[in-house]
């Protein structure tokens, strides 16, 4: 989440009503950031990964199983924790990248979550990915110390009893708060910190409504059909926005869901890269783009809501409905009247633009609906900003700033970027582009933001340094994964389906390899320095129908490339990275720790291992209690939930399927 | 006699790098340099009309009838043949030198004589040198002919290898290799494919010790326990490659000079044809370099250079 600065928030319509002194403060610390920063070069390769948990209250023989809300007493107890403190891990006010070598931990959103990251950023050294793992199971370790004993740290995406009937929290809190207005979950169940509850309160205020989350039920054997929500009470009568479903909040054969939580309280797996300098951040962010539901479908690890089982697999589409602010008008449903413009999507959503100066960047790639503030873009412009980078900014600002402190208007402060960042980090997408902060040394940056967080650290560590090698194998190789913007829009919608990782297909970019660059014609010298040879002859801009660039590829030929029987002649991003290994000086003992990531990632691909998705469905269809009626009781979450902590607690032999999810006990290439 | 220098240029950007699943090759090299071939006579060509490719491979398809003559896209500097041209003026890196980690490995091939491997070696450094425009190597690695890990399991393998190659001419090759540590051309030596044994012995016979021994073992986890604790306690880093050893074997090359659709068409197939040289090759070395940006691990610049001896 973004920063947890402290003052008086304002409620929404007093918000609205300063969104233009936010978001032109904000432009004039972009500009400010921009021009200092835009000549900035020869940034190191440091990167991050963010670790998301829930925090359960669990015990063996006790049937009931609880989302803890003591995050404040955990973070508490960890910044009271001298030994962790003195060596610079503790809690920060601030995210900032610190010297420290012990882990930072983070409150989120949910009241029952934590984020943890390294204590600083990892190198390229492969040492440092080997470090990796270790580091994740040591922060896991670390906050399960700080945890009362039936407290655990798990790594599930969604809580899958959030919203149900009964207690899922410990402790207990009746539902329809003021704040959420949700009918399923409390308003405790988000961080007390004034920001979120605002946020979320701010966000359903500007919709005019609750957020809807309605998710396709999985139609099983024994499901009634329609099926319809039982857990939707019609009658209530507290707020407006009980109306909501007697309005068709709720249609048939979804589970529906009402508030922030659902889908903000998910937890992801996240990596940030520094760039070289602007224009390599710039190509990474437009590179990774299309990347982005390629690895939605192959970490796939949600397959429950409030209890039932969904016959999608990801959570992405219902983060997306979780904040989804946009008004009746923006989205298309009335007239425009108020708001400025139709929205395609919610703040939440794939990113709509591609920002690289890269000649290879084809103006059929771009979103043909962009909506952008125009007077933004000309004033980014004006400042001298080109119009790819503005574009993409005025996109951004054509939201409002959702949570606004009153201090904060009195004066602008240009040496710092918290106007920038309201509505920067409000701006959800898959791919981020980063400036620089403004206080220290950190250069550009790239968020990939899609991963779905997995079970255990082992395939956790295995996607981060997965990605990592893939965006050097991108410089490296001078890689182009161009497609238009809106397939990538359809792929991520495609990414939802069950199973999408074996059984759909996405489209592509068939031909990865840049064009060679020809020699001048005749020449003759010596070294001529410094001069970027890659500089001296672009090659061709490329001609000929995009739609002949791209295919449809199931995830196996995207991943582990084409075979004899495909005509796409795709390398497969896996032999890229092994291409890419191979041609730097690796050490054995690495080269087999990464060669244990690769291999669960290629099996991930080709099916011969499940997702975590189809783990935890499997584990619910078998289960004794399960009826076939798509309903995750109270007794299979339990033993789901005790699976899952025993998997990453060395307790994985007895736990069913557990071969299929993650292959042999023994790391692959030990056998 | 002539001496045939051989080059692929940056093999970063072309697919020709791209490596299918399995065991080690030269296909990295002899495709690369296969596509240079065919490159540099697109480039040196006159001007064709419109039928310009669109930056995929089919380039390899290219009839051999529409070859061009080779003085367009070759180049002669006194007893050297340049196959093809190299146009030095587009040498160099992006950043200043002290940026990079540059790695070079020269391959000693078997048809050559061990009494020339010093002036082999300055050869092959002299060429990267000019292609990087870099005044220094970080690591140095020879291969010597005849070695290898091969063998049912790992212990096999690092048996086998105890026979394998010829301990006196490594020695002998050595010193010219310490000369050049000595001097600071080279940061770090390293050797490739030694096994326990023959490292060993290496070791209590030279004076600046080798830092580095890359191998090629079929699974990467499975070093043979000798080999990493001799390593260890002698604190040589083990790397892994995917090279063979024998990387240019002289059939390979006249293939890929020859008249055949997959050659370059620079030597003569038959003793009387006028199309091209003749006489008898001899591939000497093979040397591999690359530079790759220390702290953000993108590899720059990547290539080959081999020499051969024609004797006409």
């Amino acid at each position: 989440m973004g920063l947890l600065a402290l003052g008086t928030p304002l409620d929404w319509p007093e918000a609205q009503k300063n969104a233009n002194h936010v978001r032109e403060w904000g432009i004039k610390q972009l500009l400010n950031i921009w021009n200092k920063a835009k000549g900035k070069e020869k940034d190191a390769l440091l990167w991050g990964d963010e670790i998301e948990y829930l925090v359960v209250n669990y015990e063996k023989d006790k049937p009931e199983v609880t989302l803890s809300l003591r995050q404040a007493d955990i973070l508490h107890a960890l910044a009271q924790d001298e030994n962790l403190c003195s060596s610079g891990g503790c809690v920060p006010a601030l995210q900032d990248i610190g010297g420290s070598t012990l882990p930072i931990f983070h409150p989120e959103f949910g009241r029952y979550m934590l984020e943890a990251t390294p204590g600083k950023p990892w190198g390229i050294g492969f040492k440092d990915l080997l470090d990796v793992e270790p580091n994740m199971r040591l922060r896991r370790k670390i906050a399960k110390e700080h945890m009362n004993p039936e407290e655990f740290p798990i790594t599930l995406t969604t809580y899958p009893r959030l919203g149900s009937p009964g207690q899922f929290t410990t402790p207990y809190y009746p539902p329809c708060g003021e704040k959420l207005r949700s009918q399923f979950v409390p308003d405790e169940i988000a961080n007390p910190h004034i920001r979120f509850p605002t946020l979320a309160a701010n966000i359903r205020s500007r919709r005019g409504r609750k957020v809807q989350i309605n998710v396709p039920i999985f139609k099983d054997k024994n499901t009634p059909w329609p099926w319809k929500d039982p857990t939707v009470k019609y009658d209530l009568h507290k707020y407006k926005e009980d109306d909501d479903v007697r309005n068709g909040a709720s249609p048939d054969n979804f589970i529906h869901m009402d508030a922030m939580a659902f889908g903000m309280g998910s937890c992801c797996l996240q990596i940030t890269f520094q760039a070289k300098n602007i224009n390599e951040g710039r190509r990474m962010y437009d590179q990774l783009s299309p990347l982005g539901p390629i690895l939605v479908a192959l970490t796939a690890a949600t397959p429950i809501y409030k209890g039932f089982l969904a016959d999608t697999d990801v959570r992405w589409n219902q983060i997306g409905a979780a904040v989804d602010d946009r008004t009746p008008e923006e989205l298309g449903e009335k007239p425009l009247e108020h708001s400025r413009w139709r929205i395609p999507k919610s703040r939440y959503a794939t990113n709509s633009t591609y920002i690289s100066d890269d000649p290879r960047l084809r103006k059929e790639y771009m979103d043909q609906n962009l909506v952008i503030d125009p007077d933004v873009k000309q004033q980014l412009m004006d400042a001298g900003m080109d119009s790819l980078l503005a574009t993409h900014f005025a996109h951004l600002f054509i939201r409002d700033p959702i949570v606004i402190f009153a201090e904060d208007l009195q004066e602008l402060d240009l040496s710092k970027t918290d106007h920038f960042e309201n509505l920067q980090s409000t701006n959800w997408q898959h791919i981020r582009f980063k400036p620089p902060p403004a206080s220290n040394d950190i250069g550009w940056r790239v968020e990939f933001r899609p991963m779905e967080i997995q079970i255990t650290d082992f395939e956790n560590a295995a996607f981060s340094v997965f990605m990592v090698l893939i965006t050097r194998a991108i410089l490296s190789f001078d890689l182009n994964f161009y497609i238009p913007i809106s397939k990538t829009d359809e792929n991520m919608s495609t990414a939802h389906k069950l199973d999408a990782v074996l059984e759909e297909k996405f489209y592509f970019r068939k031909n990865p390899f840049p064009t060679r660059s020809p020699r001048p014609y005749s020449s003759n010298g010596a070294c001529s320095g410094t001069a970027s040879p890659a500089i001296l002859s672009r090659p061709p801009t490329p001609s000929g129908p995009v739609e002949d660039e791209y295919a449809l590829m199931g995830i196996d030929e995207i991943m582990n490339g084409s075979k004899g029987d495909s005509t796409n002649n795709f390398p497969g991003l896996i032999p890229l990275v092994e291409s890419y290994l191979d041609s730097m000086n690796v050490d054995v003992e690495t080269r087999c720790e990464l060669a244990a990531y690769i291999t669960l990632i290629r099996k991930r691909a080709d099916g011969t291992l499940w997702t975590a998705a189809k783990w935890i469905r499997h584990f619910v269809q078998g289960h004794e209690e399960y009826k076939g009626d798509s309903v995750v009781g109270e007794k299979i979450n339990h033993d789901l939930i005790g699976a899952v902590i025993a998997i990453e607690n060395g307790g994985r032999q007895g736990v069913r399927d557990v071969e299929q999810f993650l292959g042999p006990a023994v790391k692959p290439c030990g056998d | 006699m002539t001496r045939l220098i051989l080059s692929t240029s940056n093999i970063m950007n072309g697919g020709s790098i791209i490596r299918k699943p399995g065991a080690a090759s030269n296909l990295e090299f002899t495709n690369s340099l296969r596509s240079n071939f065919l490159a540099a006579q697109q480039d040196y060509s006159p001007p064709l009309s419109a039928t310009k490719e669109n930056g995929n491979h089919s380039d390899i398809e290219k009839p051999s009838s529409v070859r061009p003559p080779s003085s367009v896209w070759t180049s002669r500097q006194g007893s050297d043949y340049y196959i093809p041209t190299i146009d030095w003026s587009l040498s160099g890196l992006s950043e200043e030198p002290s940026q990079y980690d540059v790695t070079v490995k020269l391959f000693y091939l078997p048809g050559a004589d061990v009494k020339d491997r010093g002036q082999y070696a300055k050869d092959a450094i002299q060429l990267v040198f000019k292609e990087l425009c870099v005044q220094s190597i970080d690591l140095l690695i020879v291969s010597f002919p005849g070695m290898s890990f091969e063998g049912d399991c790992e212990w096999v393998a690092d048996k086998k290898n105890s026979s394998q190659g010829n301990d006196d001419e490594e020695v002998a090759s050595w010193p010219v290799l310490e000369e050049l540590y000595n001097q600071g051309v080279v940061k770090k030596l390293g050797l490739a494919e030694f096994g326990s044994e023959k490292l060993s012995k290496f070791l209590s016979r030279v004076k600046v010790r080798p830092k580095v021994d890359q191998v090629n073992v079929k699974d990467c986890c499975n070093v043979p326990p000798p080999l990493s604790k001799l390593a260890k306690v002698e604190k040589i880093e083990l790397l892994v490659h995917n090279d063979c050893t024998d990387i240019l074997p002289s059939g390979t090359l006249r293939e890929l000079l020859g008249q055949g659709v997959k050659g370059a068409g620079v030597l003569s197939e038959s003793k009387r044809s006028l199309d091209g040289m003749k006489g008898d090759l001899t591939p000497k070395w093979v040397v591999k370099y690359t530079a790759v940006v220390r702290d953000r691990g993108v590899i720059e610049n990547k290539g080959y250079f081999a020499v051969a001896e024609l004797k006409e």
